[in-house]
């Protein structure tokens, strides 16, 4: 018999003897009815997106909220810009070029929320580097140094400051995951009141199932990394990043 | 002088003894046991708590009654989705799918991020073993891996090691400057391991949970390491025991709540990392190739034995935080992988590498704030009483402990043997007593082992039945036969 049957077998020959204490013997499975959701938001999408900002806020990431997505493009530019100020002020002594200084890793420019990105940070002297395949060597090295992040979000959860990232054409997992800051841009319409209010929404569409099992992967970002085993002291930036600015705009 | 090691293989009684007589073990578990209690306490009263439980709980004993078949359709979707599933009896055919594995693909190095079932099946021996590289990179696992120690915390593990130990170990070992700030200990491990993330061939995790609609498995991480660990590397092998399955994906984000919330009072942790397959075409980066190892190891015997509310358990470490004696006595000295209350009812019945784990269900004293802590609401101080029971009717404990119950059993059946014991007991220790001030001060073994550390009262002098029978004497006395007749039933 294969490890897998002996394995199966064993679970169904003890789950058929009839004086089992344990399990008990027809539990329902919870349903969409009887599921509860553990935290609740309300208001409108700016009520939403301020909610969304205070949690955020409470797990040391920071926000704003803007009105369009053209403000929401100089917003960004301005708090890179203004995170490389901070990089090269807290600099001492000598520094290592990596050549890497200017350069944002980032979705590519049609999977993000906002247009007009790369002739933005172009008249900044900035580029925004958008790689298509980084599993080789070659692709990794052209990143390694990157300091700076931008990504969109598949859903934004404003009960628990929480950012959804698939992976996809044009969207890597490094760019929200690697460096050392990084900034997301949420629309309005991808801001939920809760995780279960977008579950909900996926499930009435169908689209739930499949939305899993066609994308190698999904990501729930909640705040910057961080780790308390030292003794219980909050570190931030352990392996992800240690900034986390999210930017959520109204859009058409 | 740095927190020493207790020796894991040493006998129970031994380990016990050194985890206590440890002062700076005591500082550090004052300075972090406690404060991840109360985190979950705030997290639990801030929401509805007691239905969060009762949901999670109905969750698992559904999952519990179909495992077979949500184990057999979550298989059917990792499949479908490209990735490749395997089956594991033991700790041995686990260890060899993953060798295996590491030899096709030419693997020098594999990263892991924290996981608990591969401490279980000591996946790191058997890897180092065979010539390849593994590094931790859970801050706190990759210290205790500097360190050489198993971890003494299901979500903590070094949650026995004091900030100047740790601070020792990196300057030793990563050439850190001597500081004790934890950032810039923190940016020390980072930069040596974002190196070894970037080099490493095959990436290894546990499961926290798996979604058996989907073929997706999920690990919680605050540090990020376990979306490194799914992320950068070719090959992303993930561990999980057969009894980590949730049916859907709303259940997956409910468990992940009660879980956030139990263990470090978060309402999310930082990141959850959920993996259906390998990268598709399309992907910018991810794995090429994706596995999944089912372990039973002793779980279906568990189920089949009865202890099958134990399988519920979701690995939050609540149980550890309010258990009176893990507080007092670490990790380390349960001489198992898995510690605390939790760890005594599943270590003697996984087929775990743990020295006298048959006695671990004597290290409670049945308090129950395991049971009232626990987000699955596992029975946990019933699961070792029946655990206690089942020993004795193998004939575990010693002779003479099994000569006085058997007494005690008889006296307590006659009230004869009785009155007449109590009256003796009394008398004697009485005696003993009056020549030491009032208190018993010294007996011999086995008794010695309450009397070396603390006095003994006397029995009283006379019984309750005796207090009674002279009360009801004095009644009669001083009212008369008839008053007691004359009352309503229910009244005074």
């Amino acid at each position: 018999m294969s490890e897998r049957d002996a394995i199966l077998s064993r679970l169904r020959d003890a789950l058929a003897q009839p004086d089992r204490r344990f399990p008990p013997a027809d539990p329902d499975p919870l349903t969409d009815a009887t599921r509860m959701t553990v935290t609740k938001a309300e208001g409108d999408a700016p009520a939403l997106a301020h909610r969304f900002g205070q949690e955020l806020t409470a797990l040391h990431g920071s926000y704003e909220v803007v009105e369009t997505p053209t403000e929401a493009r100089l917003t960004l530019l301005r708090r890179v810009t203004d995170w490389m100020e901070q990089e090269t002020a807290a600099q001492k002594g000598a520094v290592i070029k990596t050549g890497q200084e200017r350069n944002v890793l980032a979705w590519a420019p049609d999977a993000l929320p906002v247009g007009g990105l790369d002739a933005a940070f172009g008249d900044m002297g900035l580029t925004l580097v958008a790689p298509s395949d980084l599993t080789g060597k070659e692709g990794r090295e052209s990143i390694r140094s990157i300091r700076y992040g931008i990504s969109g979000v598949e859903a934004a959860f404003a009960a628990a400051g929480s950012l959804l990232v698939r992976t996809g054409a044009g969207m890597s997992r490094a760019a929200s995951l690697l460096p050392y800051y990084h900034a997301a841009l949420v629309p309005f319409s991808r801001l939920y009141p809760t995780a279960e209010d977008w579950l909900a929404e996926q499930r009435q569409a169908g689209a739930l199932v499949d939305l899993l099992r066609t994308h190698a992967n999904l990501t729930l970002i909640t705040g910057p990394s961080k780790s308390a085993d030292i003794e219980m002291n909050l570190t931030l930036g352990v392996h992800g990043p240690k900034f986390l600015h999210v930017i959520l705009f109204r859009d058409g | 002088m740095p927190t020493a090691p207790i020796n894991l293989h040493a006998p129970y009684k031994e380990r016990i003894h050194d985890a206590l007589h440890n002062k700076n073990l005591k500082t550090v578990l004052n300075r972090t046991v406690g404060r991840m209690s109360a985190s979950r306490v705030a997290a639990m009263g801030a929401v509805d708590g007691e239905q969060l439980r009762r949901q999670v709980r109905q969750m698992k004993e559904y999952v519990l009654r179909n495992l077979p078949d949500l184990l057999e359709q979550f298989e059917a979707n990792v499949e479908a989705n490209g990735g490749r599933v395997h089956w594991a009896q033991d700790a041995a055919a686990a260890n060899q799918i993953l060798l295996d594995l590491a030899r096709r693909h030419a693997v020098q190095k594999i990263v892991k991020s924290k996981s608990m079932v591969t401490e279980e099946i000591r996946l790191n021996d058997a890897l180092e073993g065979a010539g390849v590289k593994v590094v931790e990179t859970d801050l706190g696992e990759y210290i205790i891996q500097l360190a050489g120690e198993p971890p003494s915390h299901i979500v903590a593990p070094a949650a026995h090691k004091r900030i100047e130990d740790i601070a020792a170990i990196m300057q030793e070992k990563l050439d850190m400057p001597p500081t004790l700030d934890a950032e810039v200990m923190c940016s020390a491990a980072r930069a040596s391991l974002r190196r070894e993330f970037l080099s490493a061939d095959m990436g290894v995790s546990g499961c926290n949970f798996a979604i058996a609609e989907t073929g997706t498995v999920c690990i919680a991480t605050n540090e990020g390491n376990g979306r490194m660990v799914a992320s950068l590397p070719r090959v992303y092998v993930a561990v999980m025991g057969i009894e980590k399955l949730v049916p859907t994906v709303e259940d997956a984000f409910l468990q992940l709540q009660a879980l956030s919330r139990s263990s470090t009072g978060q309402q999310f942790t930082v990141y959850l990392s959920m993996t259906s397959g390998p990268r598709q075409p399309q992907d910018v980066d991810g794995p090429e190739e994706f596995h999944v190892v089912l372990l039973d190891n002793g779980r279906s015997e568990m189920l089949a034995r009865g202890y099958g509310e134990a399988l519920m358990c979701i690995r939050c470490g609540a149980c550890l935080n309010v258990c009176p004696v893990y507080r007092e006595i670490g990790g380390h000295a349960y001489g198992s992988t898995y510690s605390g209350p939790i760890g005594s009812v599943i270590s003697p019945m996984l087929a775990i590498e743990a020295s006298e784990a048959e006695k671990l269900p004597h290290a409670s004293s049945l308090c129950g704030a395991c049971r009232d802590a626990c987000p699955v609401m596992i029975d946990l101080p019933r699961l070792l009483l029946d655990l206690r029971s089942h020993y004795v009717q193998q004939g575990v404990p010693p002779w003479f402990e099994r000569q006085a119950m058997q007494g005690f059993l008889k006296v307590m059946q006659s009230r004869k043997l009785y009155e007449t014991g109590g009256k003796m007991g009394s008398l004697g220790s009485n005696l003993l007593a009056s020549f030491n001030g009032g208190a018993i001060t010294f007996m011999p073994p086995p008794f010695s082992a309450w009397t070396k550390t603390r006095h003994f009262p006397p029995l009283a002098r006379k019984s309750f039945r005796e207090l009674w029978a002279e009360r009801m004497e004095r009644r009669k006395s001083i009212s008369g036969p008839t008053s007691d007749a004359k009352r309503k039933p229910g009244e005074g």
